[in-house]
């Protein structure tokens, strides 16, 4: 027996198995007692961003994300931890906290509402400019950066008394460097069509724009790439961590064509005509002149934000208005500046008469939003505010987006999946175990098929973890495939050595008649897979390709192992 | 005497499934006749071969977890009677026997789906909150282009196994048997599917092409150990095979029934269900269909030489 267990130990098979499983584990990088929460993301203007902590990048490795250990002194060490402390801050309260990467100070500030006087003052803000200037004899087209005065309301911030959200998102710290996918970590995937078929760079475009509008919107754990089927329909697919449906679905199918017009004619388009969108509260929120009111149980509030258009835009806005007469006592011009977002009307606003032909670049821009409480009605206007701001800066997408999925899995969900998967896995192993030792009578057989097992699914793991690819619910599917072919494969191993024993001496040819058989097994699995990796928008290619790098692994590491660990334990 | 009786009794059998192979071969034939006509039936009245869930035809399904058991049943009428003329389903999500949670699946637009998170708000007598429920909502057009797409995979995946497989045996009759095999196992097992009301999600479809894996193992087995082999006598090798064979599917069975008993993900589960029915179809179909064939490949074979 000790011969024999040396013997193992010395065969090269194995010890390649064991330098494999090495790789793996460090790959996976398990830590097990990590203690404090992951950063998921900071929000931009708040005391947080201030204090240097930085945004966590979507492609650090889960292990590396940074972790708050602790506040104040204070451990902290679950998400419940965290909130249970930060909802007793006061204001003006001195914050320490500690990461594995450093230390940060911060001060909680008190909330600040912020309400519009009748009055204007003026702000400086930067624009950058295309001039036509004259270097060496040759007119060329030179962009400058100038500073410009505009005028904004004036306006009187009121302290509320509670304190302003620090603005760091936090998550479960993560145990490994496996990457979990949606559905096993909360968040939410939206499958998007666009209209019509783009060109591989208008398709880049229109993925930059939209992670551009959901890093400026304050989403940053998120993964955007194309997708396309079998049948050759574009896709988009965008992942957002820790993140709900409602808020981010109308921020990426609305194409976002921005226009404002006057008497049908078009002054203004969101993102290059404009220079400036005012996101701070002091220029920002629910518009204090009108603020909510409430009709047959539906309440409505009104928002308003500042922007700045550029010169070009302004002049064209002049020659649109010069044109419109005066009328009413109010003193308005005949027809009103209105407001397009995809082409349909959003808003429209009185111009008054003093503005007639002037240039003016300073433009105020309005909305609203409905609920079936005050609260509610402030909520949604502030979020259609958010999105309007997000689409103004970023510009539109160069084509119309449809959305054709959306799934949103809750994280509380998402954790229970992936306990009882796990739960289902060891089950299933000990099943397997239990069988082939009843069928074999052998513990010499059913060991090594556990342990074989047992470090395929390592194996697979340590793969994932060191090409980042996401483990989701049909991707265990693909594990419990990959293992259940295995233990298959091993069977046929088993019984190719034993019945030999009857009819044929030599070792060697028994493996290789049973390989002529598992060859063929790995090679139809592997074929049958390979449709699905590009069939349905990618969404079933965790599973095929978790799948056929199980079965490879199992039919080149991990079975001429137990071909020769069977061959060492059942030799007399 | 028990032992002696029952020993001939096994020997009856033993005996009848040696000789009478010929007519033994009417079993996977008719069952594979039966499943057709069904298959048929369905889209004559359907224009669908499978149930379609929502993942496949459009609709939206939404999962919360619970922390009390509630009347599934009560709900369900409640829903039916907000959304007359839609398909609502209503599910149990268990753990060893326990309620965790409901699946609510409805084939509603999507503009409908905040309506439906309000009706079962007044139907459980509860607010549910958006942290905690999941919901999966897909358009229309977008579910029957993957269940179009989807279909077309397993076609092509289908077409690349009968490759590998003529590619591995290059004679004809063997290779047409083990295709012949798997395609046999799908028919029926979609059939039965069918029979049970299932409605199949894209994983479904991702579990027939796991069940082409797993179907063309045995038969793969059974073929090489048959033709290759020269070993013991044509019957033993039958034997020896089917030995093997036995093991793998049954292990892979027991290990199927347990993950489907402790599982409380719908993916999973359905995975699960379709492979269970999957590979005890193929116990038929390999062990009297593909060695029936096989046999009476041999047999020919033997006939032309001895001329």
């Amino acid at each position: 027996m000790k011969y024999k267990a040396k013997k193992i130990i010395k065969n090269v098979r194995v010890i390649i198995l064991l330098t494999f499983l090495v790789f793996a584990i460090f790959a996976i990088n398990p830590r097990p007692g990590v203690d404090g929460v992951a950063i998921r993301s900071i929000l931009t203007d708040t005391v947080a961003a201030g204090s240097g902590l930085q945004q966590p990048s979507p492609t650090t490795t889960p292990v590396n994300r940074e972790r708050i250990l602790n506040i104040n002194n204070r451990p902290v060490n679950s998400i419940g931890e965290y909130y249970d402390y930060i909802n007793t801050l006061r204001i003006n309260q001195s914050l320490q906290i500690k990461t594995n990467k450093g230390l940060y100070r911060l001060k909680t500030k008190e909330l600040i509402e912020i309400i519009e006087l009748n009055e204007t003052e003026t702000k400086i803000v930067e624009e950058t400019i295309i001039e036509n200037e004259t270097i060496n004899d040759t007119l060329v087209e030179v962009s400058k950066k100038i500073n410009r005065t505009i005028e904004v309301p004036k306006t009187k911030e009121i302290p509320t008394g509670l304190v302003e959200d620090i603005g760091i998102r936090v998550f479960k710290a993560p145990t490994t460097n496996i990457r979990k996918g949606l559905d096993l970590q909360g968040g939410t995937r939206v499958l998007l069509q666009p209209e019509l078929k783009l060109e591989p760079q208008d398709l880049q475009t229109l993925i930059d724009t939209m992670s551009e509008r959901l890093n400026v919107y304050g989403l940053s754990d998120l993964i955007i790439r194309d997708a396309t089927d079998l049948t050759g329909n574009q896709y988009i697919l965008v992942e957002i961590a820790g993140a709900n449906e409602e808020e981010i679905r109308d921020l990426l199918a609305k194409q976002g064509k921005f226009e404002a017009k006057i008497a049908n004619q078009t002054v203004f388009v969101g993102g290059k005509d404009i220079v400036f969108v005012c996101r701070s509260a002091d220029c920002a929120g629910i518009d204090p002149n009108i603020g909510c009111t409430q009709s047959s149980g539906q309440h409505a509030c009104r928002f308003r934000f500042s922007i700045a258009i550029t010169l070009a835009a302004a002049q064209k806005q002049a020659d649109a208005t010069s044109k419109l007469s005066i009328v009413g006592d109010g003193g308005y011009l005949s027809e009103p500046l209105e407001l397009h977002l995809d082409d349909t009307k959003v808003d429209e606003l009185k111009i008054g008469k003093d503005l007639q032909g002037s240039a003016t670049t300073d433009i105020q821009i309005s909305g609203s939003g409905v609920g079936r409480s005050q609260q509610e009605a402030a909520y949604n206007a502030l979020n259609n505010m958010k999105r309007l701001q997000t689409v103004l800066i970023t510009g539109s997408l160069p084509v119309k987006l449809g959305i054709a999925k959306i799934d949103a899995v809750s994280p509380l969900l998402g954790e229970e999946f992936l306990r009882n998967a796990i739960l289902v896995g060891m089950f299933s192993l000990l099943a397997v175990g239990i069988s082939v030792f009843v069928r074999y009578r052998k513990l010499a057989v059913a060991v090594p098929v556990v342990l074989i097992s047992i470090s395929e699914v390592i194996l697979l793991l340590g793969v994932a973890a060191r090409i980042g690819w996401n483990i989701d619910l049909a991707a265990i599917a693909g594990i419990i495939i990959a293992v259940g072919t295995g233990v298959d494969h091993q069977i046929v191993i088993t019984d190719e050595t034993l019945k030999g024993e009857r009819f044929i001496s030599n070792w060697k040819e028994r493996i290789k008649r049973a390989f002529f058989i598992i060859m063929a097994s790995y090679f139809t699995i592997v074929v049958a897979m390979i449709p699905l990796m590009f069939a349905g928008a990618g969404l079933l290619k965790g599973f095929a390709i978790t799948t056929i790098i199980g079965a490879s692994i199992g039919v080149f590491i991990s079975r001429p192992v137990f071909a020769r660990v069977i061959e060492i334990l059942l030799k007399s | 005497m028990e032992e002696t009786e029952s020993k001939e009794k096994f020997s009856g059998i033993k005996n009848f499934y040696e000789k009478q192979y010929k007519k033994l071969l009417i079993i996977p034939f008719a069952l594979l006749l039966i499943a057709i006509i069904l298959i048929g039936m369905k889209v004559a009245a359907t224009g669908d071969f499978i149930n379609r869930d929502v993942s496949l035809k459009g609709g939206v399904t939404i999962t919360i977890p619970i922390k009390e058991p509630i009347d599934i049943l009560n709900l369900e009428e409640a829903l039916f009677s907000k959304f007359p003329g839609n398909d609502i389903a209503t599910k149990i999500l268990s753990q060893f026997g326990n309620q965790v949670g409901i699946i609510v699946e409805a084939d509603i637009d999507k503009e409908q789906a905040s309506q439906l998170i309000e009706e079962i708000d007044n139907a459980l007598d509860a607010e549910i909150k958006t942290e905690e429920y999941s919901i999966e909502i897909v358009g229309s057009s977008l579910g029957a282009s993957f269940f179009k797409d989807l279909s077309i995979a397993l076609l092509i995946a289908f077409f690349f196994m009968a490759f590998v497989v003529f590619f591995y045996f290059r004679t004809f009759v063997p290779s047409i048997a083990v295709i012949l095999a798997a395609l046999s196992d799908i028919i029926i097992t979609v059939a039965i599917v069918n029979l049970m009301d299932m409605k199949l999600s894209a994983a479904g479809i991702a579990a027939f092409l796991m069940l082409i894996g797993y179907s063309v193992d045995t038969d793969i087995l059974l073929s090489t150990r048959v033709l290759k082999r020269k070993e013991g006598t044509e019957m033993e090798r039958i034997y020896g095979a089917f030995k093997t064979g036995m093991t793998m599917t049954i292990t892979t069975i027991i290990a199927v029934t347990v993950a489907l008993l402790i599982t409380q993900s719908e993916i999973i589960k359905q995975i699960m269900t379709i492979l269970l029915i999957g590979l005890a179809v193929d116990l038929i179909n390999t062990w009297i269909q593909n060695v029936g064939i096989l046999r009476l490949y041999l047999e020919k074979k033997r006939k032309k030489l001895q001329q």
